[in-house]
């Protein structure tokens, strides 16, 4: 009796002081590999750091392919974590559907503002509303075989010339393999003569005359310059890559794992397009950005760790031993960043590059435009034609969910 | 239940019949009021919440035409004293994130406004943006998708509304109002709703004895109470929410003439401590805004509105109720009661019915004689019923309303469209047209294309997996044939590995140029095939790639349900002299029938909803001429994000699905033995 | 038993292996021609796909070789990488329990249900079977949410491996219990009534009688509910907020996620998954080889 009147308190405080002390920050992200250590070594140093706060982040690494449908079905039933790590094409869907992305506005002072690369800071906004803070972009870039192509071409009439000097179809061998048929790396080219997907705000306009001029120039390079293979895959332009058949390739930091060890490569910036008056081929970009969910208890907390995640230090760790491209500006001044040639390269790219739309609308335009690119290429239908029908679709879509 | 009477028989039509009128006149009680409560709390609470809105718009008009922050302060404070059913009111401006007048008395002291807002306050300043980005929406798709005035109710009952402040057709801030719990709304007398039980059920009992153990009058005698007692029920309903619903009418109309005037007066009293201040405190810009606008008269009639800000159009803002309009939204409530009261009575019919014609006894009866049958089901059931069942029924919901991204939160009653989706999907025809040059051009999208490549897909596949599954199980199954254990583990390997990659091999094979398929055409002398590019060539990668995944089961079914034969069946059938096909078409075709059969029936059914191979091999390819119907339900739900639409769509494949198994099952008997 | 069919089985009658062999050769190839392309993938050392390679104006033979699917150079580190990379040893160890545990489940309550269904006659029992089937056939597509809400919101089984084992069991149930209902028809029932009139219990002559002779569809039911658990991946994706729990599917999809696909390490992480299916086909395999019935039926 006497013993358990005084082991009760104590075991309550016990049970008590860690589940007082203890704020877990739950933080969800799809890497794999170098980028996981690299995110879980910048938890580690702000664990450390805020020990005595008794904030605790924990990381779970969820697969691509689920991540979407696991935020979809856990976040709006209280039931996700309190951070999430995900490129920006999903995020109008999740505000319009609700309860699952918290808007940063309020937090946000101008010092972080201004950390960011201007585009990056844009693929976040949505309806004038800041949903997260980039933490790094992806675009596409020029990849060259630096044994076929001692220095890459500028312009795009170099490309072709460059280009049908490398090409010998009948052994399969291409000056340029690309999924120029995928609308994501087409847009590239399209964005370089002005063409648009959205316009204004969220018109669909994939028929606007730019983006058919586009498509006219890459039908050339693929029948009269004959440069580019056909049936153009993702797995495809890996193997040509890595068997030495494909001299260059637009690609992302992505390829980059994939590509063999005994090639030699090099990265440039996109060619500028001599027939949009010698505009620079603009490339999509996609911003995996770190969002505050709406349901987290932790709001605060959590989003001073997304704070912490995208200032500069901790963007030179997923920099450097990450391999990530930050959406975090100042990272590049330093040394360790500028002198690495992959980084600078895709650095430079994204000065010319495009956010991606964030509307929820762009999901709906994604398999009309990919029947539309797969129709022209297989010369099925004219590029004005195909866009046509395409932008024809996306507006019987577009209409569907806006009655009222 | 033919035999049943007998059981229970002696007396007992009486009983029953009275059972049954009591269990269906309760339902109608109890539902009844229920749905009446509800109703009636519901009018209340649109009354209030109608109040509410008048007031608000009112205020924000005020508050949008004031210049300063004092000015505000003040409307604010001369708003507060008119308005006692108003518990707090706060202004917020975005410039500088700014809590610029409140009535709460928590902002007083060091909080006092202005102020900068808090931490705490966060939803606060997002609740504003959300008003703000709801209206640009709402213009860019010149549409109302978005609530412009948001309602919140709080758990103590009372609501918070915030509407937006307007200057030049840009929004720069919110006035929210929270407004006291309201006055409990009024409640049916429980009495009342009973006496609709006790005295039909009195009746019937007086009644009865008089009629006696006849059982056609006795039923008719119940049915007929029960037909009046709904009626007599849903009538008296229908009173009391209409008089509710007109007492409110007349109510919101006077509150906007009330807030019409108040708002005038605040008006007044900005124009005069405007006039003597020469503003040095307040921001440069705001004695600009003060200027450059020209003050446009107050427009009540606009106040009361819905959550676009869309007049409704009920009341002229004098005070006068638009008697036309109201009874033509009384006429559509009334429908819905009339509707409500049908539906029920016909529930309440039946299970009175149920009861009194002894279904509930044969129930039970049935259920007590077959416990040990039932047990050993149930397990297994429970399981289905719970996982299975449920997301079913979600699903068929789902498929009667127009759900989409936009709208997935609201209730299902609000986004109910009845057989719309329905109709769209089966009753468009256009399957082709006749092109310029004279051809056939087919509509890819068109269900009836799908449904076609569809079938084809699933015939196709399982005949194909049947066939060549059964065949080698037959081969394997000969005794003595040296290596089998090796053939049949490599022969299941398709089965093993995981199709994500195996998919991905395929389609590779199928490559122009660089696919091995065309290489072995090439080794043979014929030109290379552009598998993807034809609909027939694409639909048969897409083939090639299943048919390879799917014979290993088949093959693994058929070698089990081969054991289940006795060989001495093959003895006498060659003692009588049978040759092998005969033995084959007489003994092992219908000895692997109780096996197989359920395996094809499940065969197609999986074949038909088989996603994975359409998706990763053809993609639908060329211009989603290949997909099948599960496939384009996903699109519509993840890429379209028509969410009521693709459940539909994946309703109108189960019923598909079912017609075939249920007409499968009866040509077969799958269900019964040999 | 065995003297008795082997004499009958051996008659003049019986056809000539080789023409089997041929066709049992042939078709073998068909089934692992593909499999030898993730073979050749996963012992490569890259993570490209293999295309077929072939010189400008190829010969015939310069054809065949392309289609022949053999990596340039032969190298294990996909395989050391996927292991090193992450906990894989793990993940297989989790699918196996999960999947063992949903086989033990499906089969047993499969094995109840499809046994009342084939020797009970009772009001409902057509339904019954029917509303198995019926199961199957709601497609999936937008089911992931509510299931979701069932398992993880009303059950609490986010994150657990009960969770998981449910939910696959339920999916294989319905076959299961039409695959051994048919069996268990074909089953004479002359012992069963012969050990009722001994006083058996009906457990008694389920346990001891009827199951030991439906060992047959047993084996294929309990394959194909292995197989349920084994490969499924966005239920357990979706399930599963613990990285240590996941099974190896999840965990094999980190590889091609996304923009990046490294086909290397996910056909090495394939080739792994496929070797304990092809373990328990081969443990399974002696109850699809001898005709069990007759033997036992014919006493």
């Amino acid at each position: 009796m006497k013993l358990s009147r005084l082991a009760l308190p104590l075991l309550f405080a016990a049970l008590a002081a860690p589940a007082l002390a203890q704020k877990e920050v739950v933080v969800w992200h799809a890497y794999r590999a170098e980028e996981k250590a690299a995110l879980e070594k910048v938890v580690a140093g702000y664990n450390q750091a805020n020990a005595a706060k008794g904030v605790k982040v924990t990381t779970l690494a969820v697969p691509y392919d689920a991540f979407a449908d696991k935020i979809t079905a856990a976040v709006p039933r209280g039931k996700g974590p309190d951070i999430f790590i995900y490129a920006q094409d999903r995020l109008g869907g999740w505000i319009e559907a609700g309860k699952t992305v918290e808007p940063i506005d309020f937090f946000l002072d101008k010092a972080t503002i201004a950390r960011f690369i201007p585009t990056t800071m844009e693929a976040m906004t949505y309806r004038g509303t800041v949903y997260g803070l980039p933490l790094n972009y992806k675009v596409i870039t020029l990849i060259y075989n630096k044994k076929l192509l001692p220095t890459p071409p500028k312009t795009s009439r170099e490309l072709v010339a460059m280009a049908k000097k490398l090409t010998d179809a009948k052994s399969g061998r291409f000056g340029l393999a690309y999924s120029y048929s995928d609308f994501y790396y087409h847009a590239a080219l399209q964005n370089a003569f002005g063409g648009r997907v959205f316009d204004p705000g969220p018109k669909p306009v994939l028929n606007a005359p730019e983006n058919v001029k586009a498509l006219e120039l890459l039908m050339r390079w693929f029948t009269v310059d004959g440069i580019l293979p056909a049936e153009p895959s993702t797995a495809l332009i890996t193997s040509l890559f890595n068997g030495g058949k494909a001299a260059m390739v637009f690609s992302g930091p992505w390829f980059l794992g994939e590509i063999a060890k005994e090639i030699d490569y090099g990265l440039a910036p996109l060619p500028t397009i001599d027939e949009a008056g010698g505009k620079p081929m603009r490339p999509w970009m996609t911003v995996e950005g770190v969002y505050v969910t709406a349901p987290s208890q932790n709001k605060d907390a959590a989003y001073a760790f997304a704070k912490y995640l995208t200032d500069t230090p901790q963007a030179k760790v997923m920099a450097v031993e990450g391999r990530q491209t930050p959406a975090n500006n100042s990272v590049y001044a330093d040394p360790a960043v500028s002198g690495d040639a992959i980084l600078s390269a895709f650095r430079k790219q994204v000065e010319v590059a495009v956010p991606m739309p964030n509307l929820p609308e762009m999901t709906m335009v994604w398999s009309p435009a990919t029947t539309a690119m797969n129709t022209i290429v297989k010369k099925a239908a004219t590029p004005k034609a195909a866009m046509d029908q395409a932008q024809a679709a996306v507006l019987k879509d577009v209409a569907a969910l806006r009655k009222k | 239940m033919s035999d049943q009477p007998d059981e229970t028989g002696k007396g007992s039509h009486r009983l029953r019949f009275g059972a049954g009128l009591l269990v269906g006149t309760l339902l109608v009680a109890a539902v009844g009021h229920r749905l009446l409560t509800s109703s009636l709390g519901e009018t209340a609470r649109f009354g209030e919440d109608r109040r509410a809105v008048v007031s608000l718009r009112a205020l924000t008009d005020v508050v949008a035409r004031a210049g300063s922050g004092e000015a505000i302060r003040t409307v604010v404070a001369g708003f507060a004293k008119w308005h006692p059913q108003v518990a707090a009111t706060r202004v917020v401006l975005f410039d500088g994130i700014s809590l610029d007048a409140s009535t709460d008395s928590a902002d007083t002291g060091e909080n006092a406004p202005p102020r900068r807002l808090k931490r705490e306050e966060k939803d606060l300043y997002d609740r504003g943006q959300r008003l703000r980005a709801a209206i640009e929406t709402n213009r860019a798709e010149g549409g109302g998708r978005k609530d412009e005035v948001e309602k919140e109710r709080l758990p103590d009952g009372s609501v918070s509304l915030a509407a937006p402040i307007e200057r030049d057709g840009e929004v720069v801030g919110m006035v929210e109002i929270r407004r006291v719990p309201p006055p409990p709304a009024p409640r049916p007398s429980l009495l009342t709703t009973l006496s609709y039980v006790v005295a039909p059920v009195l009746l019937f009992a007086v009644l009865a004895l008089v009629i006696g153990e006849r059982r056609l009058p006795l039923g008719v005698l119940a049915a007929l109470l029960l037909a009046g007692t709904v009626w007599g029920y849903g009538a008296q309903s229908w009173a009391k929410l209409s008089r509710a619903r007109t007492a409110l009418e007349a109510d919101v109309a006077g509150q906007v003439k009330t807030s019409a005037a108040r708002a005038q007066e605040l008006l007044g009293t900005l124009a005069a401590t405007a006039a003597p201040v020469p503003e040095t405190p307040a921001p440069e810009t705001a004695p600009e805004v003060a200027h450059a606008v020209p003050p446009a008269p107050l427009d009540p009639a606009s106040w009361d509105s819905d959550a676009f800000r869309r007049p409704l159009g009920l009341s002229d803002g004098a005070g006068r109720v638009d008697e036309a309009k109201v009874a033509a939204t009384l006429e559509a409530a009334k429908t819905a009661v009339r509707q409500t009261t049908i539906l029920l009575g016909a529930l309440a019919l039946v299970l009175a019915g149920f009861i009194g014609l002894g279904g509930l006894a044969a129930l039970l009866g049935t259920l007590k004689t077959h416990r040990v049958a039932y047990s050993y089901v149930l397990p297994a059931m429970v399981g289905m019923v719970l996982l299975v069942f449920f997301p079913f029924v979600y699903g068929i919901v789902l498929s009667f309303t127009d759900q989409t991204i936009y709208n997935s939160n609201a209730p299902l009653t609000e986004i109910w469209v009845g057989f719309k989706n329905y109709v769209s999907i089966l009753t468009d025809f256009r399957v082709a047209k006749t092109a310029a040059d004279g051809g056939l051009v087919f509509n890819y999208q068109n269900f009836y294309w799908t449904l076609w490549v569809t079938i084809a897909w699933t015939v196709t596949n399982v005949t194909y997996g049947v066939v060549v599954g059964l065949i080698l199980a037959l081969v394997l199954n000969t005794k003595g044939l040296a290596l089998k254990p090796a053939y049949r583990v490599l022969l299941i390997l398709p089965w093993a590995m995981p199709n994500y990659i195996t998919a991905l091999i395929w389609q590779g094979m199928f490559h122009q140029q660089f696919g091995v398929v065309n290489q072995v055409v090439q080794m043979f002398g014929m030109d290379p095939v552009s598998w993807f590019e034809k609909p027939a060539t694409s639909f048969f990668t897409a083939w090639a790639t299943n048919g390879w995944l799917s014979f290993p089961f088949m093959m693994v079914i058929s070698l089990g349900a081969l054991q289940s034969i006795p060989s001495d069946l093959y003895e006498a059938a060659r003692v009588d002299g049978a040759s092998r096909w005969q033995q084959f078409r007489s003994i092992t075709l219908p000895s692997l029938k109780p096996a197989l059969v359920p395996a094809v029936i499940l065969s197609v059914v999986w074949t038909f909803n088989m996603f994975n191979i359409i998706f990763l091999v053809t993609a639908g390819q060329p211009a989603g001429s290949t997909e099948i119907l599960i496939t384009q339900s996903y699109k519509f739900a993840f890429e379209k994000y028509q969410y009521g639409y693709a459940a539909a769509y994946s309703t109108v494949i189960f019923g598909i699905l079912l017609i075939y198994g249920v007409f499968q099952n009866r040509m077969t008997k799958g269900t019964e033995a040999i | 038993m065995s003297l008795f069919s082997s004499r009958s089985r051996a008659g003049a009658d019986e056809p000539p292996h080789f023409p089997m062999h041929v066709l049992l050769v042939l078709a073998t190839l068909y089934a692992i021609y593909p499999v030898l392309w993730v073979l050749s993938i996963a012992f490569s050392g890259k993570q490209s796909l293999a295309i077929a390679d072939v010189p400008s104006d190829p010969t015939f033979w310069d054809r065949l070789r392309a289609v022949i699917p053999w990596p340039a150079d032969v190298s294990l580190s996909n395989f050391s990488a996927v292991f090193a990379d992450q906990p894989f040893a793990t993940w297989i160890l989790n699918s196996a329990i999960v999947s063992v545990a949903t086989t033990v489940l499906g089969v047993f309550l499969a094995c109840t249900a499809a046994y009342a269904f084939s020797r009970f006659r009772f009001p409902g029992r057509q339904s019954g079977m029917m509303s198995f089937l019926v199961s199957q056939m709601f497609p999936g597509t937008l089911m992931l949410i509510p299931l979701y809400i069932i398992l993880v919101k009303w059950l609490n089984l986010g994150s657990t491996r009960t969770g998981l084992v449910l939910a696959y069991s339920t999916t294989a149930i319905p076959f299961c219990v039409w695959m051994l209902k048919g069996y268990f028809d074909t089953i004479p029932r002359d012992l069963e009534e012969a050990a009722l009139i001994d006083g058996a219990s009906p457990a008694t002559i389920f346990w001891r009688i009827v199951l030991p002779l439906a060992k047959p569809a047993v084996a294929v039911t309990a394959l194909f509910s292995f197989m349920t658990g084994w490969n499924e991946f966005i239920l357990a994706a979706t399930l599963i907020d613990k990285e240590t729990m996941y099974t190896a599917p999840v965990g094999l999809r980190f590889f091609v996620g996304g923009f990046s696909q490294q086909w290397g390490f996910f056909a090495a992480g394939a080739v792994i998954v496929s070797i304990p299916v092809v373990a328990l086909f081969l443990y399974l395999q002696k109850y699809l080889v001898s005709g069990l019935t007759a033997g036992s039926v014919k006493g």
